[in-house]
This record gives C-alpha cells, sequence and structure tokens, in this order.
C-alpha cells in the first residue's frame, strides 16, 4: 500500500506539490493524472526516494521512504519519464548492472532477463541500447521496472514513445502485474491512457490533488455539481409543459420526437418529474447525458481553477 | 552488501574506461611517448656512462674517482616525465570530465540512483573505477619502461627501483590531480562539453600560468625588487675596471669596511632570494604540474650515484653493490626530505577536488 500523508515539496519557495494526501491500497493501478507542471513528476520522484520532500511523508508498505531508501528501491520498480540507459552496453547488459545492484545472483539474473526481453519485444536485439528508438528504450525502461519482481511499479508518462502494439503490450503487462497483487502508480496527462489501464485516479492541480476515486466515482461527483443536458420524453406535447426552477438555463421542445431537452445548472431531474406529475404529464423517460472523461477532468480543473 | 555494491558500480565504471575508444587512444599516445622518452633517455645515459668511464680510466688515483659522477639510470625517465606532465594530464581529464555529465545527459543517472545504491556508493565506484584504470595504464608504463631498461642491459638496483617506484607514485598522482578536477566539474556541470572546457582552463592555468606566475609576476610584487648595489661598491667596481687590474677589486675588498658593505648586500640579497624562492615553492604548491616537476627533478636528476661507485678494488666498471645501497640509503633520505612538501601538495589537491565533487554529488539535485 502507498500512503501519502500532506506531501509537499518546494523549489526556491515555489511549492511544486502542495499538501498531497493520498491512499493507494495493494494490487490497485492508480492513474495521477494532470497537465504538465501539475506536479506529478515531483510526486513520483519523491516516492522514489530521489528527491526530499518539505514536508509529510511517504509510506510504501509502511516504510517511509525517505528514512529507509534502500529498503523501499529494493521492492519498487521505475520507470521514469525520459528512461536512460547505458548507451555502450546491450539491453541484456544493462539489466545485469541493475540486477547485480538489487543483489540478485547471476544465475537467477540471466533467465529472468532473458524471459522479460521477451515479455516487452525486445528479445533476439543484440546492438548497444545507444541505437535503440525512444519507443524500443521505453520497453527496455519497462523490463528494468519488473526486474525486481517489485511489490510497486512507479511509471512516469510509460506510453509517450509508444507505438500501438507497444502501447498494448504495455496495457497488458501492467494488468498481469497489478492482478498478482502489485501495486502500479501510473503517471500521465494523457487522459485516454490514464483512464484505459486504471482502477482509480487522481487528479493533480498546481501542485494539489483535487480529486480521488474511480473514474466513476469521479464522473457521478462533477455529475453533481455541473451543467446537466437533461432529455424528457412524454406522452404529449399538448399541452406544452412549462418549467421552473433557478437551476433551469432552457428549455428546448421537439414536437416530433415529444422530447423536450433542458439545460440547467446542475442535475434537476428529481424536480422536473414533480413539476410535470403536478401538471397532469405522463412521463415516458427522463435521462442525463453522462460526461466524457474529458468534461470530468476539465471540471476539475475548472473547479481548481 | 554495501562494499558490493560499491565494488559493481567501480568494476562497471573501469572496464567502461578501459573499452572506451578515447581511453585506448590517450593511453596508446602515453605508451608511445614513455618508449620514446625512454630511448632518447637511454641513449644520453649510455653517452654519459661512456664519458664517465673514459673519465674514470684517465685517472690513476682511486680516490680522484669521487670527482666525476655516475649517471644514474633514473635520469632517463627525466624524459618520459617531460611528456607524462602533458599526455597524463590530459589522459586524467579525458577520463573524469563526462564521467557524471554524460550519465545527466544519457539520462541514465536518475534511474541508477532509484537503485538501491547511496550516492556515496555512486561517486566512490566511479572514482575508484577511474583510479584503478589510471593505475593499471600507468603500471603498464612502467613495466615497459623497465622492461626497455632491461633491453639495454641495465639493471636497476633495490634503491634505483624504489626511486623508480616513488615516480610512478607521482605520475600516478598528477595524473589523478586532473582526473578530480574533471570528476568535480563534470559533476557541478550538465554538460559534458562544458566539464571538458573548464577543465582544460584550469589545466592550462595550473601547467603554465602558475609556473610563470610563481617565476616572475607575483613573486616580483610580493618580495619586490631585487636589492641594488650600494653606490660605493659601485664606485669601486667602477675604479677597479677602470684601473683593468682585476687583482685590484681583490685589494679593495680587502678592506675592512668594503667588506662590510659587501656583507649587508650579500645578506639582503640571501633574504631576498630566500623570500623570492618561498613564494615561489608556496604558489609551485598549488600546482601539480609544478609539484610533480619538483619530486621527478628530485628523484631523476639529484640523485646520482656519485660518491658510492668505486669499491675498495679501485674497479671503476664494476658497482659494489654494497657501496650502492648504504650511499643510496641516505640518498633515497635526502630526497625524499626534500619532495615531501611537494608529496603532500600532490596528495591533497585530488584529495581536495574529489571531496569537492563528493560533497556536490551528495546534493545533486536530480530531477
Amino acid at each position: 500500500m502507498i500512503l501519502l500523508e500532506h506531501l509537499t515539496k518546494e523549489y526556491n519557495g515555489v511549492r511544486a506539490v502542495n499538501d498531497l494526501t493520498a491512499e493507494v491500497p495493494d494490487g490497485e493501478i492508480f492513474g495521477l493524472l494532470g497537465p504538465n507542471g501539475s506536479g506529478k513528476s515531483t510526486t513520483i520522484l519523491m516516492l522514489v526516494g530521489l528527491i526530499e520532500p518539505t514536508d509529510g511523508r511517504c509510506l510504501i508498505n509502511g516504510l517511509d521512504v525517505a528514512r529507509n531508501p534502500i529498503t523501499v528501491r529494493n521492492r519498487i520498480g521505475y520507470m521514469p519519464e525520459d528512461v536512460g540507459f547505458y548507451p555502450t552496453l546491450t539491453a541484456g547488459e544493462n539489466l545485469t548492472y541493475f540486477g547485480q545492484l538489487y543483489g540478485m545472483d547471476a544465475k537467477i539474473l540471466t533467465p529472468k532477463i532473458a524471459g522479460l526481453l521477451e515479455r516487452v519485444g525486445l528479445d533476439g536485439v543484440t546492438k548497444p541500447v545507444g541505437g535503440y528508438s525512444k519507443g524500443m528504450r521505453q520497453r527496455l525502461g519497462l523490463a528494468k521496472a519488473l526486474l525486481n519482481d517489485p511489490s510497486v511499479i512507479i511509471l512516469d508518462e510509460p506510453t509517450a514513445n509508444l507505438d500501438p502494439q507497444g502501447v498494448a503490450d504495455y496495457r497488458r503487462i501492467i494488468r498481469e502485474v497489478a492482478t498478482s497483487g502489485t501495486t502500479v502508480v501510473v503517471s500521465s496527462h494523457i487522459l485516454e491512457e490514464i483512464s484505459r489501464v486504471s482502477t482509480s485516479v487522481g487528479i493533480l492541480s498546481a501542485g494539489r490533488l483535487v480529486a480521488q476515486g474511480s473514474w466513476r466515482d469521479l464522473a457521478s461527483s462533477v455529475g453533481n455539481r455541473s451543467a446537466a443536458h437533461i432529455t424528457i420524453r412524454v406522452e404529449t406535447l399538448d399541452p406544452m409543459p412549462a418549467f421552473s426552477h433557478p437551476d433551469l438555463i432552457s428549455a428546448e421542445y421537439e414536437q416530433d420526437r415529444r422530447e423536450a431537452v433542458i439545460v440547467a445548472r446542475s442535475d434537476i431531474r428529481d424536480d422536473l418529474a414533480a413539476t410535470l406529475s403536478e401538471q397532469g404529464i405522463r412521463l415516458r423517460g427522463l435521462s442525463r447525458e453522462g460526461l466524457s472523461l474529458e468534461e470530468t477532468f476539465l471540471s476539475y480543473y475548472q473547479v481548481a481553477g | 552488501m554495501a562494499a558490493s555494491r560499491l565494488m559493481i558500480i567501480a568494476k562497471k565504471e573501469f572496464f567502461d574506461h578501459i573499452r572506451s575508444r578515447k581511453f585506448l587512444l590517450i593511453f596508446g599516445i602515453l605508451l608511445v611517448v614513455a618508449i620514446v622518452g625512454m630511448i632518447g633517455g637511454l641513449s644520453d645515459y649510455n653517452k654519459n656512462l661512456d664519458d664517465y668511464n673514459k673519465h674514470l680510466s684517465t685517472i690513476q688515483s682511486p680516490l680522484s674517482s669521487y670527482m666525476a659522477e655516475k649517471p644514474s639510470i633514473l635520469s632517463v625517465f627525466s624524459a618520459v616525465a617531460t611528456y607524462l606532465v602533458f599526455v597524463g594530464g590530459i589522459l586524467g581529464i579525458a577520463m573524469g570530465f563526462d564521467l557524471v555529465s554524460k550519465e545527466k545527459e544519457s539520462k541514465s543517472l536518475k534511474i541508477l540512483l532509484s537503485h538501491p545504491v547511496y550516492r556515496d556508493e555512486v561517486i566512490n565506484g566511479k572514482a575508484l573505477g577511474g583510479i584503478a584504470a589510471l593505475g593499471c595504464a600507468l603500471l603498464v608504463v612502467l613495466i615497459i619502461a623497465l622492461a626497455t631498461l632491461l633491453v639495454y642491459g641495465i639493471v636497476p638496483d633495490g634503491n634505483e627501483l624504489i626511486l623508480i617506484m616513488i615516480f610512478g607514485l607521482v605520475s600516478f598522482l598528477l595524473i589523478f590531480s586532473y582526473f578530480a578536477v574533471a570528476l568535480f566539474l563534470s559533476t557541478a556541470l550538465d554538460e559534458s562539453g562544458s566539464a571538458l572546457i573548464y577543465t582544460m582552463i584550469i589545466f592550462i592555468a595550473l601547467s603554465a600560468l602558475v609556473p610563470t606566475l610563481a617565476n616572475n609576476t607575483v613573486t616580483e610584487f610580493v618580495v619586490g625588487s631585487q636589492p641594488e648595489l650600494p653606490q660605493e661598491l659601485v664606485d669601486q667596481m667602477q675604479q677597479s675596471v677602470n684601473k683593468s687590474d682585476v687583482s685590484g677589486i681583490s685589494v679593495t675588498f680587502s678592506n675592512k669596511g668594503n667588506n662590510g658593505a659587501w656583507d649587508a648586500f650579500n645578506e639582503k640579497m640571501q633574504t631576498y632570494w630566500e623570500k623570492r624562492q618561498m613564494v615561489h615553492d608556496t604558489l609551485a604548491l598549488f600546482s601539480p604540474t609544478m609539484n610533480y616537476e619538483s619530486v621527478t627533478a628530485a628523484v631523476t636528476k639529484q640523485y646520482t650515484s656519485s660518491g658510492m661507485v668505486v669499491g675498495a678494488s679501485g674497479s671503476t666498471s664494476i658497482v659494489s653493490s654494497f657501496n650502492v645501497v648504504s650511499a643510496g640509503d641516505a640518498g633515497i633520505d635526502g630526497i625524499i626530505s626534500t619532495i615531501t612538501a611537494n608529496l603532500i601538495a600532490l596528495l591533497l589537491f585530488p584529495a581536495v577536488f574529489f571531496g569537492l565533487a563528493y560533497l556536490w554529488f551528495m546534493r545533486l539535485d536530480v530531477r
């Protein structure tokens, strides 16, 4: 389990991460979503122990990262945004070096590395990493993140340079490791990416966590406090129903389809149903358009802004 | 476990160095200049030895042989030292200027530090790998130098071997000094190109600028001008010259009052030169190149086997090992006491820069 408690990081008096508190249960794929400069990478670096928080703390499996960096790093796998390797070494040699730093024996390492390279689609590539494309380096980064069988995997913008096949492979692998109980934290500014792979999400804006939960919860939460497009289907529009509500913005009638499309500042479906009932109009249906991912996401920024 | 991680990093760095083209290229150049220097030095040594043997053969009394100086085989290393100052410095810089900055540029530093390693293990491992590669390079040079001596039929005795080892040690310290400067700048700067340029500037300043300043400008500024000859002595010298009688000068100097003036002048001059030497020596301590030159001069030139050559038999061609060892011991003691300050400075210089690199790396912002 990952626990972030009042995590704060300042650079020259500017708060890159501000009082961030969050919890990620075991086996969860947690998406850290936010635009560039929102504090995602700084949060990730604090999680890995590469920078120390100005205030607050990160706990991974109950261990404070800043106080137990070596123990924590033994248990996590990390892939940074611009993943870099030693260009004169091959993929196998790079992974062997990192594996040795984990204290892994050559007997264990050799078959493990071969398996990982096959898993990420780099088996049979013998040239030095200096000759790799960005996508290939990203695949190797994923293999490296899995090298020590970590209980927590932290990935910063993992699909930024991957081709469609690479993205599909990445999603498959991430789901597989999460199924086996590994906690995954994925940071990205690509909404689609987070929504496709994560089981829960945290939205960062200007260093603050403005929302956390499942997509369904977040969308529902947004829906309760944002503009709603409500479609009312009735038996007849004669007489024309009359709507009156403080949150009502507009009402348009479709005679042919016997529908009224209502735009309101909030979800006023219950009030509308009551009004129609009072007017003796029989209701055939009352529906509300769901918010797209983008609308949900942007809604939080509008609120945070 | 900690030692193991340090060794893993050091091992990787060592093999990175010895496999790199720039190392092999500069090492190759170092080998060539060392061999060329050795051959040139050996040619001079053989010529001097012939002159010495000829000189001895013309002398009847064995005691007269003390007037001659048998050339030391250490003089052969003098030419090697001349080349090593430059090529060795470049080798040290080439090995250190991108040690950390390259990892920043390739983004591998972030991924390395995300592993279960302490930062001090990383920087110490890098330094250790570099030191091992430098040590190997220098060891090969020394072995080839010794092999060259043997090929020419020259077998160094115990004392000479000790001095050759001291030569090797200070050569290593010189190269390590510039390696440490390069490592520090590689840690402090984000780009390898900038680290290289600044290291070269420091190298040039310490190798060329400081020696120039130590000899002229700064010394003049601190100590002042050389004392001038008092007018009365100038007048007396003028009178003596006018008389065109050299012996007149000695007559004049025998005058008690004038001797006093000369004594005072000599004392002033002595004080002046002592101060000048002190300023020079103090400045020299800040330059690894100057320290190296002082030490190698002491080791390769001041050490001669004169006065310990001729055995009781009076033979001039065979050197008694007993005599060499006993006299040589005193020689080594003398040399070591002469070069102690330079040796300490040569040890301190890389230690300071490595310390700076260490501190900088420990506080490095990895983003």
